[in-house]
């Protein structure tokens, strides 16, 4: 049982610091091996046939041609993966529906989206795989299809699946439509409440779906021996997903597949879907060769998920002091081809900064001709918040407040309800505002066609389950492994954590990922579980193996185990009384580790909770080209509440990363697709990721409120900071112009536009 | 557990809710509940009785919140005399 301490900042010697990152030289020096760095004897290289169309039936698929082909070993395609039963598995924001899993990675009776795969091919070269699948034919019947979320709710929408009845309505609608799912959060009387309101704004708005835009394209290596036996190389958020997901779509045993991980080029949700690695793997079985699949970028735009794109319309009232009394909120958020939006999300987080006696949110989950959506860095919050705060930002202009004390009267803190169910546990949003207030460049003007825009964002932080073991080398040093990838930092939180518990330096500690063969299981890297949930498992490691240093210190010492204390990496007697002895260092201990009971070494598991939630708050200086309609972001000031920085180094990352993404979000990224619902914009000169030069200063304020529940204070930091950019910008944008955007991305046409109105 | 007489302790009253849609599909509408248990295991299991089959439901598809702290469902979690246990839906990863 892990032991709870009191946070005592100023006894830390290594956490709070900032020491050289441990995968930094492999990374920079070329060294890292990510998903398609692998390779094995024998390798086979496959492709994926993908549909050219957004919506059609399958009549046949004629492989004869292609398999004839020399060097072709083997083509799969939905035969080769069996029929999934259609049931959600598990909760409903995070349901699995193995039906729809299968079909996203192999399409059977029809394609649901451009890029859709349809047969894969293995062949000794990449070239011959190529060829390959321009000699498949599949006779498709091109069906009408649909994209926008408002078109794709209409009665007469195109249907992606015929018998689809809306889930979450009382009673269940007759009629099949493409609303997969539909959810009410409320507390209060809304509707009343309005009516005591002096002010009230309502608007609606429209986003497009961006991707995660990951550097690495989705890749893997897999090897299916003769014996049933399986092994996965390949980058993911989590290589136990990978296992679980790849064992079910195949029909095979857990113990069967072993997943490595590979380095991981970014994932920001991403990469908690498997796309290749089944694909990959029925090859290999069928081959009884390796088979790597790599996609190139095209294949990640075109076939790997989104974001939602969205409509929205909230409404908030408030009175002339500045009290909000009333919310009310509708979310309509695109699924992609299968349902499963982060739309209960947007429904929770859009006013949990905000204690609102009477809210009311509803939410659309949509299916379209896209991509299935996949999580995104907060999933659902972000498109909630451009809504929510752009409207309490024109609420704060119409009742005369300044924005950040507008939300500071309003603003949760431990003990305030949530519209959605408990109280609020912790505080730590009103600090985030408190600290923009007190930021030199708050109150200083800004210059012609410029504005100052200000947002916040709340996201839930996560917990779960973890592994960790810890083995003391015969020299004293120290093996730390865990089962979580490493997309943040966290094998550097990792060692610095164990170093801090156990009283070594940071240099002593290897920090790894292990296999799904080598370590128990671990949940996915995600949620901004990680430096809490994996770190919590590493330091009850620690303590485990202090006990048993202390043990084997005793029996060294003829003494009993309570006699000896842990001291800054030594063990000591732990009074006078105990007798006069030489303190014992970990490397003195590990030298008689086998007269003292063979090889030092712990695991440790544990079902974290207690995590606390994460707020950021925001401002941002925009310059608005009034004849161009571009939007030059001048200065980000990002406050977030941190818990305590384990690396104040990877914290100030996560939060330069989470604004650069919203701003490309906010002013550049959409798909734009052609009249047959063909993605016009797949690589990366055409979908338009910021780049450097595109960027302010970001100036990240961590804002330290420790989580009394975790040894070091740690809360999650990987998300809140992408939500409050978008909204930070349109009010920026109105400020500067008193033009109000409402749709994203505000590009130079669509400000134009407005500006032109 | 024993009083310092050796007389068996009722467990602490504490008090169950729901969101409305889980309530809708799982107790017939009925958002509060008051069980008496001292750990998440005592919890789970007295809903369970009320609802056969609510158990594994709690157990594999919710997070619950303990006073509102946030925890993963796990037997072992205390809960004490008054406290206030909301279930809610589990948390996506981003």
């Amino acid at each position: 049982m892990l032991t709870k301490t009191k946070f005592v900042a100023e006894d830390l010697k290594v956490v709070g610091t900032r020491p050289i990152r441990p995968d930094g030289v492999p990374k920079v020096t070329g060294m890292a091996q990510y998903g398609a760095d692998y390779s094995l004897p024998g390798m086979l290289w496959a492709k994926i046939l993908r549909s050219p169309h957004a919506h059609a039936r399958i009549r046949s698929i004629d492989v004869s041609r292609a398999l004839e082909l020399p060097g072709v070993k083997a083509i799969v395609t939905k035969d080769d993966f069996p029929e999934q039963s259609f049931d959600y598995i598990g909760p409903d924001r995070v349901a699995v529906n193995y039906w729809h899993m299968t079909r996203n990675v192999m399409a059977r009776e029809k394609v649901l989206y451009e890029g859709h795969a349809v047969a894969a091919v293995a062949a000794t070269t990449q070239s011959i795989a190529e060829q390959a699948l321009a000699l498949i034919q599949v006779d498709y019947e091109v069906l009408p299809h649909v994209i926008d979320v408002d078109d794709a709710m209409r009665p007469d929408a195109p249907l992606l699946f015929e018998d689809m009845i809306t889930r979450g309505m009382t009673p269940p609608p007759t009629k099949p439509s493409n609303i997969s799912r539909w959810a009410e959060f409320k507390t209060g009387d809304v509707d009343a409440a309005f009516a005591k309101a002096d002010a009230v704004v309502e608007l609606s708005f429209k986003t497009s779906p961006v991707h995660q835009g990951y550097i690495e394209p989705h890749a893997c290596l897999a090897r299916f021996g003769a014996d049933g036996q399986c092994e996965i190389w390949s980058s993911s958020q989590g290589h136990f997903f990978v296992r679980a997901y790849t064992a079910k779509l195949l029909g095979m045993n857990l113990g069967d597949l072993v997943v490595h991980p590979a380095e991981i080029g970014g994932g920001f949700g991403g990469k908690t879907v498997v796309y290749v690695e089944p694909v990959a793997a029925a090859l290999s079985r069928k081959t009884g060769r390796p088979v790597k699949v790599a996609m190139t970028r095209e294949d990640v735009t075109r076939a790997t998920g989104p974001t939602s794109g969205s409509s929205m319309t909230v409404k908030v009232g408030a009175t002339k002091d500045g009290k909000i009394v009333a919310a009310d909120a509708v979310f309509k958020l695109q699924a992609g081809a299968f349902p499963g939006s982060p739309v209960l999300n947007a429904c929770m987080c859009s006013f949990s900064p905000y204690e609102i006696e009477n809210v009311r949110t509803v939410g659309y989950d949509v299916v379209s001709n896209r991509p299935k959506a996949a999580a995104y860095r907060a999933p659902g919050s972000p498109i909630a918040a451009f809504a929510v705060e752009s409207v309490l930002d024109k609420l704060a202009q119409e009742i005369g407040m300044d924005p950040v004390q507008f939300r500071l009267k309003n603003a949760v803190k431990a003990g305030s309800p949530t519209f959605w169910g408990p109280k609020h546990a912790h505080d730590g949003y009103a600090e985030t505002l408190q600290a923009l207030m007190a930021h030199p460049e708050y109150q200083k003007p800004l210059g012609k066609n410029q504005g100052r825009g200000v947002a916040s964002g709340f996201w839930f932080n996560g917990g779960g389950e973890s592994t960790a073991t810890i083995h003391i080398n015969e020299d004293g040093t120290v093996m730390l492994a865990t089962g979580s990838m490493d997309v943040g930092g966290s094998r550097a939180s990792m060692a610095m954590m164990a170093a801090e518990t156990l009283g070594v330096p940071y240099e002593t500690v290897r920090s790894t990922v292990a296999d799904t063969a080598s370590i128990g299981y671990n949940h996915v890297t995600g949620g901004s579980r990680v430096t809490y949930a994996t770190g919590m498992a590493v330091i009850e490691a620690c303590q485990q193996i202090i006990k048993d240093l202390c043990h084997r210190a005793a029996l060294t010492w003829d003494v009993k185990d309570e006699d000896v204390i842990w001291e800054n990496g030594h063990a000591k007697p732990a009074s006078p009384e105990v007798g006069s002895f030489e303190p014992l260092s970990l490397k003195a201990i590990a030298a008689k580790r086998a007269v003292t009971g063979g090889p030092i070494v712990t695991e440790s598991a544990v079902n974290a909770g207690g995590m606390a939630p994460g707020f950021a708050s925001q401002f941002i200086d925009v310059e608005v080209d009034p004849e161009t309609g571009a939007v030059k972001v001048l200065r980000a000031v990002c406050a977030q509440d941190v818990g305590k920085a384990i690396h104040p180094s990877y914290c100030e990352g996560q939060i330069h990363g989470g604004v650069v993404q919203g701003i490309g979000w906010a002013l550049n990224e959409e798909y734009v697709y052609d009249k047959q619902g063909r993605l016009e914009n797949p690589g990366f000169l055409d979908y338009r990721i910021p780049v450097a030069s595109d960027l302010p200063m970001i100036e990240a304020l961590m804002v330290e409120v420790p989580n009394p529940n975790h040894p070091y204070g740690v809360k999650g930091v990987g998300e809140a900071n992408i939500i409050p950019v978008m909204a930070a910008i349109a009010n920026a944008i109105e400020r500067a112009t008193g033009k109000r955007l409402t749709q994203l991305p505000m590009s130079p046409p669509r400000v134009l536009e407005a500006l032109d109105a | 557990m024993l009083d310092e007489v050796g007389k068996l302790i009722d467990p602490p009253l504490v008090r169950v809710v729901f969101t409305a849609g889980f309530s809708n599909s799982y107790t017939g509408g009925v958002r509060e509940f008051q069980v008496r248990a001292r750990n998440m295991r005592g919890v789970i299991k007295q809903m369970d009785d009320l609802f056969p089959g609510l158990g594994e439901v709690l157990e594999e598809d919710t997070n619950v919140s303990v006073d509102g702290e946030l925890h993963e469902v796990v037997y072992t979690q205390p809960v004490y005399p008054g406290s206030e246990i909301f279930f809610m839906p589990k948390l996506e990863a981003g």
